[in-house]
């Protein structure tokens, strides 16, 4: 067992956070942390992302951290955690009918009814990263929407963190039956720190999720953190993943079609450079029949950077009909840049529709020429190519306001990476 | 403007442009018709500088200049367009994106200011109503989704907003409803000037209706065998080619 978690470890036997309607749950999970090994190179599922950075990382925030800008023109509700606790302060607007935003510990014991049933549930294999979370939350949300309410105001829950700092913070999401919602992560942070932030939705019978997580921890900003979404019958998730990379950044997403006739979109953009690593572990579990999964996994590496995309998708013997897709593109910029990817199929029902395919992007000829025959120069052409290969995804997402805003930010980081 | 010279060009080892000649003035629209597989848009893909096809013998100026050696881009700015027959599609770059960035490098080249985000948005919307195309279809990808007949209506957009010196069409008008057959002529007549030429390939005399060509040529097997005025094309839509097996006519530019 590495220090670090048993560190960890030591902490979480202290760590009460008042929430003792979850008490049970955080035994659970730690006697299980108790038992898990560290990874090594040999861990499968950590092969290409050494921890041992975590290593040195010993806490304790110094100053303060950022102030988290708004998104104009979103009218996004804001929750916002600044090293990994609610700040209430920057909460300011009324909540529209239908949703409620409860703290954990101040959940009552309605909430705490069916929260306690969902909570460390959604991800069927228990995650280390995920356990470290259970034990170690200081702070979370429970957000929930009514059955058949439509919430307009994207929900926009925000990681802030100062320099040092280590968060570690919880989010559940509730929609109920044929609820309609838009919930954005975003984990902000360039400076020494170090987070796990899970989220857990269920998403209910009929009702749609639009789902974005910003992971724009850059530099020595380390992340572990995680996604995991339970669709019940008729459900559908729109799911768009934006990843910078840093020293350490994992995420894992796990989309369980719990009901029939599901539909699961998921899209992910990661752009790299410098010694940058961003891993990507997607997981999709097709238990129930009829269920739809179409993922679009895009990433550019420059410099010496190095991108880890995991893809599995398991159809379980009763899940006929299911139509799955992975699509898996990656256009390499620098010889040292480094890619590890990995489709996993694991089809056990046999009349099912399942495609994937992972390349190495070379540059597309045809649109070079047609470029230049306007008088793009090459050069210029492949940049607009390139970035264009990563905004096909960005004019994708249901949210225009957030497309034009994110378009910038990917733009001014595509034209810092070189091409060698 | 245009003088082409006994021009060899191969693909892929195999030549397709065996001694082509064809001299286009300022000012004047030629049309080139001739069988499939005849090498017209091989002959459009040489004079615009695509990769792969190489220049075996033969000159090509454009004003006076040399283009053979030139990049793609090079000749671009230097006043060529070519309408493809098949536009190619480019998910993720916008339309706008990609006139801007044409519009730009072209001014660039040729020394002047380049215009403001509003200037282009403005010339863009114009053309738009031109061609017959919704203004946002600007700001979708570059011809993803379109249609065919919309993605030759793209086409002719381009031309507008790049205003060429030289413009080779490729089939423009195939795939086209009447409507919009009208809208590419009348988009190639609204261009047409005293400094400024048109080649323009075809298979039908329709499109010719409407664009009055002053000459018509008939390129076959690489070269242009016959050579004459728009009463050319009417004899080939009665005749067709088969004649072209039965007398070696050699033919010359005009
Ligand atoms: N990449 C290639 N490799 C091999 N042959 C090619 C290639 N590109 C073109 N050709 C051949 O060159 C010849 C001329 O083609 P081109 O497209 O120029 O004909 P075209 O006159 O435009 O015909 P169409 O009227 O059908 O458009 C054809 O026989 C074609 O098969
Ligand atoms: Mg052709």
């Amino acid at each position: 067992m590495s220090a670090w978690l048993e560190a960890c470890i030591a902490r979480a036997d202290d760590n009460t956070a008042g929430q003792s309607w979850l008490a049970a749950k955080r035994q659970e999970s730690l006697e299980l942390l108790r038992e898990s090994p560290w990874p090594t190179r040999k861990t499968e599922a950590w092969k290409y992302t050494p921890l041992r950075v975590l290593q040195g990382f010993s806490g304790g925030a110094v100053g303060s951290a950022a102030v988290v800008d708004k998104i104009d023109d979103l009218n996004s509700i804001d929750l916002v955690f600044v090293d990994g606790n609610f700040d209430t302060e920057q909460l300011s607007v009324e909540l529209p009918e239908g949703l409620s935003v409860t703290r954990l510990a101040d959940a009552d014991r309605a909430t705490q009814a069916w929260a306690a049933k969902r909570f460390a549930c959604i991800k069927p294999e228990r995650h280390l990263f995920g356990l470290v979370n259970d034990v170690l939350f200081s702070d979370g949300v429970i957000i929930d929407v009514a059955a058949g309410c439509t919430i307009h105001q994207p929900i926009r829950v925000v990681q802030q963190l100062s320099e040092g700092a280590e968060a570690h913070t919880r989010v559940l999401v509730r929609l109920g039956e044929g609820a309609k919602a838009a919930v954005i992560e975003q984990c902000d942070g360039n400076s020494e720190s170090f987070n796990t932030l899970v989220a857990e939705y269920q998403i209910s019978a009929k009702a749609e999720l639009e789902h974005y997580r910003f992971a724009f921890q850059v530099d020595k900003a380390m992340s572990v953190g995680g996604c995991h979404f339970d669709l019940a019958e008729r459900a559908q998730l729109n799911s768009t993943l934006v990843g910078f990379g840093s020293t350490l950044s994992r995420v894992d997403v796990d989309i369980h079609h719990g009901g029939e006739h599901t539909f699961a979109k998921f899209n992910a953009i990661y752009l790299l450079d410098g010694r940058e690593l961003f891993d990507l572990h997607a997981t999709v579990e097709h238990a129930n029949p009829n269920g739809r999964t179409i993922e679009n996994i895009r990433c550019i590496i420059a410099d010496h950077a190095k991108a880890v995309f995991n893809g599995r998708i398991h159809i379980h013997r009763d899940a006929q009909k299911v139509l799955a897709e992975l699509n898996n593109r990656n256009l390499l910029l620098s010889d040292h840049a480094e890619i590890n990817t990995k489709p996993e199929l694991e089809i056990y029902a046999d009349d099912v529709k399942c495609a994937h395919g992972a390349t190495i992007a070379a540059m597309d000829e045809q649109a070079l020429y047609y470029l230049q025959s306007r008088g793009v120069d090459r050069s210029k052409a492949q940049v607009m190519l390139s970035f264009g290969f990563i905004n096909e995804l960005v004019d994708q997402m249901p949210n225009q306001i957030l497309a034009e805003w994110l378009r910038p930010q990917l733009r001014q980081r595509f034209s810092q990476m070189e091409v060698s | 403007m245009l003088k082409v010279k006994d021009l060899y060009a191969s693909v892929e080892d195999k030549t397709i442009l065996k001694g082509l000649s064809l001299n286009i003035k300022a000012g004047e629209v030629h049309a080139i018709m001739g069988p499939n597989g005849a090498g017209k848009s091989t002959l459009g893909y040489v004079l615009s500088g695509r990769e792969g096809y190489s220049v075996e013998g033969g000159s090509a100026e454009l004003d006076g200049k040399d283009i053979l050696d030139m990049e793609a881009d090079e000749r671009a700015c230097a006043g060529l367009f070519l309408a493809f027959q098949y536009p190619v599609e480019i998910p993720g770059v916008s339309n706008l994106e990609f006139l801007k960035a044409s519009l730009d490098a072209q001014r660039k080249m040729q020394g002047v200011e380049p215009l403001t985000a509003t200037e282009i948005l403005k010339m863009a919307r114009a053309a738009c109503k031109q061609v017959h195309l919704p203004i946002e279809f600007l700001k979708r990808g570059v011809n993803e989704g379109f249609s065919g007949g919309e993605k030759k209506r793209n086409e002719i957009l381009q031309m507008l907003m790049l205003q060429p010196k030289l413009c080779i069409l490729d089939e423009s008008d195939s795939g086209l409803d009447i409507d919009a057959l009208q809208v590419v002529a009348e988009g190639v007549n609204s261009q047409r000037s005293p400094d400024r030429s048109f080649l323009i390939v075809t298979h039908y005399q329709r499109l010719l209706d409407y664009i009055k060509p002053d000459f018509v040529h008939v390129l076959a097997d690489g070269k242009i065998v016959k050579s004459g005025g728009p009463e050319l094309a009417l004899e080939l839509e009665e005749n067709g080619y088969g004649w072209l097996n039965d007398n070696a006519c050699e033919g010359q530019g005009a």
